[in-house]
C-alpha cells in the first residue's frame, strides 16, 4: 500500500509542494534500529588528517542513539547517549571514564561540533518536519540522478544554528544526495554529500562527506559493519550501557 | 606418536581460545605511559614526589558480567622508588534492571566538576590531589547496586571498612602541613559505611538526593599519646552527609549545583578540649558556557558554612588544652579546609583537530588574600602521542594555605602515549 501511495505521489510530479516532498522523505520506511562502526577522518586546510573510530547503535530513526568511542586511544571508553524527546529538550549524556561519571551535557547548543568534526549535533539529529518551512526549487540532475531541490528554512522553534539549507533529494529513492547549509548571516557554511547502499530493502547511509567552506576543513564519515533491524532492545539506551563496550 | 602428542598440545592451547569464543567473551584493554617530572619555579629544582608513569585498564566481559582492573605503576625519579598499585579490581553484573558492582572500586557522586561536597565515598590520594577526576581517588572495597526505572535511578552502596586518605607523611616536598611521622590512630572500630542516592529527571533537569553515613576521610587531632614518644593522637570522626545536586540548563548556560549538610561527632574520649557534635554545610555552584568559537568557560563558587557546635567536657586529669581547636572539615571538597568562600574559573579550547589543547584556570579565595593560577598545554604531533606542559603558581599572604605552597609553584613536563 505504501509503495502504491509512493508511486502515485511520484506520478504527480511537479505538482508537489516542498512540504509534500519533505513529508514523503520523512515518512519513507526506515529501519527500526541500526548499528555500525564509524570511521571519521578530519582533514584541515593543509591536507593534514586525523581519524576517529566509534561504534554506534540507534533506533527510532536516530532519535535514540548510543556511541562508544574507540579511537583515538585516549578517548577509548568515552561514550555518548542521545535521546530526542518530542515534548521536552533532548537528553545528551557522556560517560567519562577518567571521572567515573555520566555527565549530562547541554542539548541546546545544537551548533557545537561533534567530536571536533564538521558535523554539529544538529547535523546528527533528525530534522522535525513541522519546525521548518519548505520551498521547492527547480529540479536538477546531480551525478546523473534526477533530484528534487528543496530550500529548507528552519523556524524559530527549531533553534537552529543555520538560516537555510538547500537539499538535493533523489526522486527514485527519496534520499538526500547532497546539501548546502547556510549560517545565520546567510553565508554558505557547509557542503554535504551522501552515499547510500541498499540493505534489507532500506537505503542506508554508507558515507558522508562534509566540508566547512568557511573553515576550509572537511570530515569524511564512513560506516561499516552496518546492521539493520537486528532487534536492539530499547533498554540499551540507558546510562549503564555507556560504561561497557558492546560485543559487536 | 610424537605428531599426536604435538596435536594434543596444540588443541590444549587452542581450547581456552575456542571456549572464550563460545562463551562470547570479550577482552578490552587500554592504558597509557606518562613519563614526566615537576620542577620548582623558584629555583628550577626537581620536586621529589612519586608519579604514575604507567596505567592500564583491563576488562573481561562475559554475558552480563564484566571484570575490570585498573592498575598503575608509580615511580619516583629522585630515588628510583617504585610501586605497583592495583587501583581498582571489581566485578559488575548488568541485569536488565540495573547494575551491581562488587570489589575495589572508585565511585563518583555529585553534579559539579571536581569540588563535590556530596562525593565522599572514596579517600583521596594526597600525592595526586592536583589531578582531576578519579585520578586523585583511592579505590575502596565496596559493593553497590543501581536500579534504573524510566527516569529514576536508585543507588545503594556499602563499604565494609572505612579507609582514610593516603597522606604523604614525612614528605618534605609536599606543600601541605602534614606531620613527619604517621600519628597514632586511636583504634576505634573503623566501621562500616553506607550510602544511597536517588536521581531523577524533571523537565530538562536532573535532581539527586543522597545520604552517606561513615567516617571522615581526613583525620582529626584529638590529643597526644605519651608512650613511647610524644605522638599526636588522631581519629576519624563519625560523619553523616545529606546531599542534593542538580543539573539544569538556562539558555546556552549549563548550571550544576551541589550542596551537602554534614553532621559530625567525636565518639572517643579526646585528650584535649573538643566538640561532641558539629554541623557544617558545603556548596558548589558551577556555570558553564561554550563560546561561539568553542572555548569552554566554567565558573565555580565554593562555599563553607559552619553550623552549630556542642563542646565536650574534659574528664579527670587529661592533659587539658585551653585553646579551642578549629573545626576542620574531614569530608567534602578539599578547598573547604582552607577557605570559607572561593571562586574558580577555567577556560579550555582545542585547536587543529584536537591536536592542541589549551587550558587556563584560577582559584581565588574571596575571604583571605590567596590565589592560584594554572595553565596547561598538550600537543599531539601524531595520533596517541602527546607532549604536555603545565604551570601552577600559588600566591598568598602570610598565614594562608597558598602562602605555605608558594615554594611548590611548579612547572610540569611530560609525555603521554595511549594504547
Amino acid at each position: 500500500m505504501k509503495k502504491l501511495i509512493f508511486t502515485i505521489c511520484m506520478g504527480l510530479g511537479y505538482s508537489q509542494t516542498g512540504f509534500e516532498i519533505a513529508k514523503m522523505v520523512d515518512e519513507k520506511p526506515s529501519p527500526n534500529d541500526m548499528s555500525n562502526k564509524t570511521k571519521m577522518v578530519l582533514t584541515n586546510s593543509k591536507g593534514k588528517s586525523r581519524s576517529n573510530a566509534m561504534m554506534s547503535k540507534s533506533m527510532d530513526g536516530n532519535k535514540k542513539q548510543i556511541i562508544w568511542f574507540l579511537e583515538p586511544k585516549d578517548d577509548k571508553g568515552v561514550a555518548f547517549l542521545k535521546i530526542e524527546h518530542d515534548d521536552k529538550d533532548d537528553e545528551m549524556r557522556m560517560w567519562l571514564p577518567a571521572f567515573k561519571k555520566v555527565r549530562r551535557i547541554s542539548s541546546k547548543k545544537k551548533g557545537d561540533a561533534f567530536m571536533g568534526s564538521d558535523l554539529s549535533y544538529e547535523d546528527l539529529s533528525s530534522r522535525d518536519l513541522e519546525e521548518n518551512e519548505y520551498k521547492r526549487l527547480d529540479d536538477e540532475i546531480v551525478d546523473g540522478r534526477d533530484c528534487y531541490v528543496l530550500e529548507i528554512l528552519p523556524k524559530k522553534e527549531a533553534k537552529s544554528s543555520y538560516s537555510k539549507h538547500v537539499s538535493w533529494i533523489e526522486k527514485s529513492t527519496l534520499m538526500g544526495v547532497k546539501e548546502e547549509s547556510f549560517d545565520k548571516r546567510g553565508e554558505l557554511k557547509k557542503k554535504k554529500k551522501y552515499h547510500f547502499t541498499d540493505l534489507k530493502g532500506y537505503h542506508v547511509m554508507q558515507r558522508v562527506f562534509v566540508e566547512d567552506v568557511q573553515k576550509q576543513h572537511s570530515t569524511e564519515v564512513t560506516f561499516t559493519d552496518i546492521e539493520v533491524d537486528s532487534g536492539i532492545d530499547e533498554k540499551l539506551f540507558q546510562e549503564k550501557n555507556l560504561k561497557r563496550l558492546p560485543r559487536k | 606418536m610424537k605428531k599426536i602428542s604435538k596435536g594434543i598440545r596444540y588443541l590444549q592451547l587452542l581450547l581456552p581460545l575456542q571456549l572464550f569464543n563460545l562463551l562470547n567473551a570479550q577482552l578490552n584493554y587500554s592504558g597509557s605511559l606518562n613519563p614526566g617530572n615537576m620542577y620548582r619555579l623558584s629555583d628550577q629544582s626537581e620536586i621529589s614526589l612519586p608519579f604514575r608513569i604507567a596505567e592500564a585498564e583491563v576488562g573481561y566481559s562475559l554475558g552480563d558480567f564484566e571484570i575490570k582492573t585498573n592498575s598503575a605503576f608509580e615511580y619516583r625519579w629522585s630515588n628510583n622508588e617504585n610501586e605497583f598499585q592495583l587501583r581498582e579490581a571489581y566485578i559488575t553484573w548488568y541485569p536488565n534492571w540495573g547494575e551491581v558492582k562488587v570489589g575495589k572500586q572508585i565511585h563518583a557522586w555529585g553534579a559539579v566538576d571536581g569540588n563535590n561536597p556530596t562525593d565522599n565515598l572514596n579517600p583521596y590520594d594526597y600525592y595526586y590531589m592536583f589531578l582531576s577526576g578519579a585520578e586523585r581517588k583511592v579505590g575502596t572495597v565496596s559493593g553497590s547496586v543501581k536500579y534504573y526505572w524510566k527516569d529514576l535511578q536508585i543507588e545503594g552502596l556499602f563499604i565494609p571498612e572505612h579507609e582514610g586518605n593516603r597522606v604523604p607523611f614525612g614528605e618534605q616536598a609536599f606543600p601541605l602541613n602534614i606531620p613527619d611521622l604517621r600519628p597514632f590512630l586511636i583504634d576505634k572500630e573503623r566501621g562500616r559505611e553506607f550510602g544511597f542516592r536517588i536521581q531523577t529527571t524533571l523537565g530538562s533537569s536532573d535532581f539527586s538526593l543522597s545520604y552517606f553515613d561513615g567516617r571522615d576521610r581526613s583525620f582529626t587531632l584529638v590529643g597526644y599519646n605519651e608512650l613511647p614518644n610524644l605522638m599526636p593522637s588522631v581519629f576519624y570522626r563519625k560523619t553523616s552527609v545529606l546531599g542534593f545536586d542538580l543539573v539544569s540548563f538556562i539558555g546556552d548556560f549549563t548550571n550544576r549545583f551541589e550542596i551537602a549538610h554534614f553532621s559530625t561527632k567525636i565518639d572517643v574520649n579526646p585528650d584535649m578540649l573538643y566538640f561532641d557534635n558539629a554541623t557544617y554545610i558545603q556548596y558548589a555552584e558551577q556555570i558553564e558556557y561554550t563560546t561561539p568559537n568553542d572555548i569552554m568557560l566554567s565558573v565555580q563558587l565554593i562555599g563553607y558554612i559552619l553550623g552549630e557546635i556542642s563542646w565536650q567536657e574534659i574528664e579527670g586529669n587529661r592533659s587539658a588544652q585551653t585553646s579551642v581547636p578549629e573545626l576542620i572539615p574531614g569530608m567534602g571538597t578539599p578547598f573547604a579546609t582552607f577557605t570559607d568562600l572561593g571562586l574558580s574559573f577555567s577556560a579550555s579550547a582545542n585547536y587543529y583537530d584536537d591536536a592542541l589543547e589549551l587550558m587556563g584556570n584560577t582559584f581565588i579565595d574571596l575571604k583571605d588574600s590567596q590565589s592560584m593560577l594554572g595553565a596547561s598545554v598538550k600537543y599531539s604531533p601524531i595520533n596517541n602521542w602527546k607532549i604536555k606542559m603545565s604551570i601552577s603558581k600559588f600566591m598568598g599572604e602570610e598565614g594562608t594555605q597558598f602562602y605555605n605552597m608558594e615554594d611548590f609553584s611548579h612547572l610540569k613536563v611530560g609525555l603521554e602515549f595511549h594504547f
